[in-house]
């Protein structure tokens, strides 16, 4: 793209500096991975290390049990998201194609769920999971997670963008709503649902908040908990192991995400959401 | 027996009546043809055969059944979409073929079926192909085949024409015809396009504001108009309406005298204020005129030239349509016409004086 007047110049130093505020975090977690604890408390700013060293990582692929984080992560991530493209397919299919009494205001309610806070639900959600004996299970983190509203609020938009006589075509010859939804919606807006599932499965990935509150015994810890073991409250944190595992367990969303990006913001652009 | 009858049918979405106290009744393996401008109803009438709109009061009949609860599913019917609704993510062949599979029709029937039907609409050697690599043209068959294949008793069209440019919209109108007569389906045909329907229809239904103003085949349609409204919405250029006055015996039109047939001198009396409807076409020069006006504008149109007059004494405006061969006087001219052509309409409520009630439902199929 070529930069024709200083007004656009103006805009792209405004967002080179946006940009390099998003990504200094990651630089930084990056570069102290590959640092010695003497490097990480050098009172000098310095974003790359001196001499680069893999000690902290052949530490945790050696004392940690890796595999068995990635297995819990892996499983807890990919049934909350399977959970939630599942229903959110269906109420978004409900809300576009049936006609019922109360359906904007049901809608306009589910809309309100965004906008509730975790800290709100975490009590009530909490007692519940404990009640069902759920708590230090990977039941306990998945069963709170299988809707969301803003899952169901993207289906709805990206089905409303069908063409009416298509689904219109689908009732005359007499499909059921079932077939009308797997064989002309579903495939219609496939890159829709990819998106939204990749969305889901990174924030399920990385979510450490709720999963803190159920799993207590390490071997059931997720790859956000296992981040903390290195990080403690008096002093004393390993920051160049934890740096390394943060590393690891970014890596599979990151790369998740640079692969399906197109779908992402095709997705949020339909619906109007700015990522 | 698959006939189609309205009875007192009304739509309307809140307050806002779309279409009001619809009577009508369309014969079995009839081609009809719903004409009206934009918002008169006539989408949402073949909406509501089809069972995509619910009927707010009345009864809607179709093969002797009431079906105002029906699903669409089940009321077998055809239908071709204005934007041809083709699923972008199948085949050609997919999208004829999708309902048959779902009618659980053996996969050999499908096939014959299929075959023959795009071999009639000429779309042999596309099956292949996704909608999003056809023409318009293309597009709008193979949404006449995927009607074609089901072999419905009834066929709706929602302005299958509309995206089409003028030359394959005539290349079209002969193929619906011959797809009509193939197994005679009941035909209802939506259009804006009076050409359309004028060619493709055996009657006519013609809407307006929700209400249906006549119901006849073209000819009638054509040469005795319902009401002002029907005279003035067919007919390119439209039907002249002057405004006429019978007084002492006589008829006044621009302040000229002219003398109706004795035929005309009961119904004049009983509407002494009245539009006379007079064709352009069957307006021509004459020794001895019956009006006369003032040459505004000469339109040329190949074979024929429209004539726009401004009559004296009121100023009211006469279209005169004359070949194009013939001499054309500069500045004023004379015109005359036959009574056997003019049609007379009340001067109130617009209805034609000559027909007793105002829809007329001949049926000459």
């Amino acid at each position: 793209m070529k930069i024709n007047s200083y007004r656009d110049w103006y805009w792209h130093i405004l967002l080179l500096f946006a940009v390099v505020i998003q990504l200094w975090p990651l630089l930084f977690m990056l570069s102290t991975s590959f640092k010695t604890m003497d490097q990480i408390f050098l009172s000098t700013l310095n974003p790359l290390p001196a001499k680069p060293v893999i000690d902290n990582y052949l530490y945790v692929l050696k004392n940690l049990p890796l595999i068995q984080y990635i297995v819990n992560t892996l499983l807890i991530a990919s049934s909350i998201t399977l959970a939630k493209i599942i229903t959110s397919i269906l109420a978004g299919f409900a809300f576009v194609y049936y006609d019922f009494s109360h359906k904007e205001k049901l809608f306009n309610t589910l809309l309100l769920t965004f906008f509730i806070p975790i800290t709100v639900v975490m009590m009530p959600n909490y007692l519940f999971i404990s009640k069902l004996g759920l708590l230090n299970t990977p039941w306990g983190v998945i069963l709170p997670q299988l809707a969301d509203g803003m899952g169901i609020f993207l289906m709805r938009q990206s089905m409303r963008n069908i063409p009416k006589p298509l689904l219109e075509a689908g009732r005359l010859e007499n499909a059921s709503p079932w077939v009308i939804l797997t064989r002309i919606i579903l495939p219609l807006i496939k890159p829709s649902v990819i998106a939204m599932g990749i969305v889901f499965f990174i924030n399920s990935w990385n979510d450490y908040f709720w999963p803190l509150l159920i799993l207590h015994d390490k071997p059931t810890y997720t790859l956000p908990l296992a981040l903390q073991m290195f990080i403690s409250a008096e002093g004393g944190s390993e920051w160049g192991i934890a740096m390394a595992v943060a590393m690891l367990t970014a890596l599979p969303p990151l790369l998740l995400y640079l692969t399906c990006q197109r779908f992402i913001m095709n997705t949020f652009m339909q619906s109007g959401v700015k990522g | 027996m698959n006939g189609i009858i309205f009875e007192n049918v009304c739509k309307s979405y809140g307050e806002t009546a779309v279409v009001k106290d619809l009577n009508m009744t369309i014969q079995e393996g009839e081609r009809l043809i719903l004409l009206g401008p934009s918002g008169c109803g006539k989408t949402t009438t073949l909406r509501m055969v089809a069972g995509l709109e619910n009927i707010t009061a009345g009864t809607l009949k179709m093969g002797g059944q009431v079906v105002n609860t029906v699903e669409p599913g089940a009321r077998n019917i055809a239908m071709v979409f204005q934007n041809y609704a083709l699923y972008p993510h199948m085949t050609i062949w997919e999208n004829i073929t999708f309902g048959l599979f779902i009618q659980k029709i053996p996969i050999e029937e499908i096939k014959a079926r299929t075959e023959q039907a795009l071999e009639i609409l000429n779309l042999s050697g596309y099956e292949q192909r996704k909608p999003n690599e056809l023409s318009g043209g293309q597009k709008q068959r193979v949404a006449l085949c995927r009607s074609l294949v089901k072999q419905a008793p009834y066929f709706l069209l929602d302005e299958p024409l509309s995206n089409l440019d003028a030359q394959l919209r005539l290349q079209a109108r002969t193929e619906l015809v011959k797809i009509h007569n193939l197994y005679r389906p009941t035909f209802i045909y939506v259009t804006h396009d009076q050409v359309e329907a004028m060619t493709v229809g055996q009657r006519i239904a013609i809407m307006n504001q929700g209400a249906l103003q006549q119901l006849d085949t073209p000819d009638v349609i054509y040469q005795h108009p319902a009401n002002t409204f029907v005279a003035s919405f067919i007919g390119s250029p439209p039907m002249n309406l002057l405004q006429g006055a019978f007084r002492d015996g006589a008829l006044w039109i621009a302040g000229c005298r002219v003398n109706p047939p004795t035929k005309w001198h009961t119904l004049l009396a009983e509407h002494q204020e009245l539009w006379i409807g007079i064709r352009p076409e069957q307006c021509c020069l004459s020794d001895a005129p019956m009006l006369h006006g003032q040459i505004e504008f000469v339109e040329h149109l190949g074979s024929q030239r429209c004539i726009h007059l401004r009559l004296h004494q009121d100023g009211q405006r006469l279209l005169c349509m004359l070949p194009a061969d013939q001499p054309i006087p500069t500045g004023t001219m004379g015109v005359s016409f036959s009574w056997q052509h003019v049609n007379g309409f009340d001067g109130h409520v617009g209805q034609n004086i000559e027909l007793p009630n105002r829809i007329s439902h001949n049926y000459a199929c």
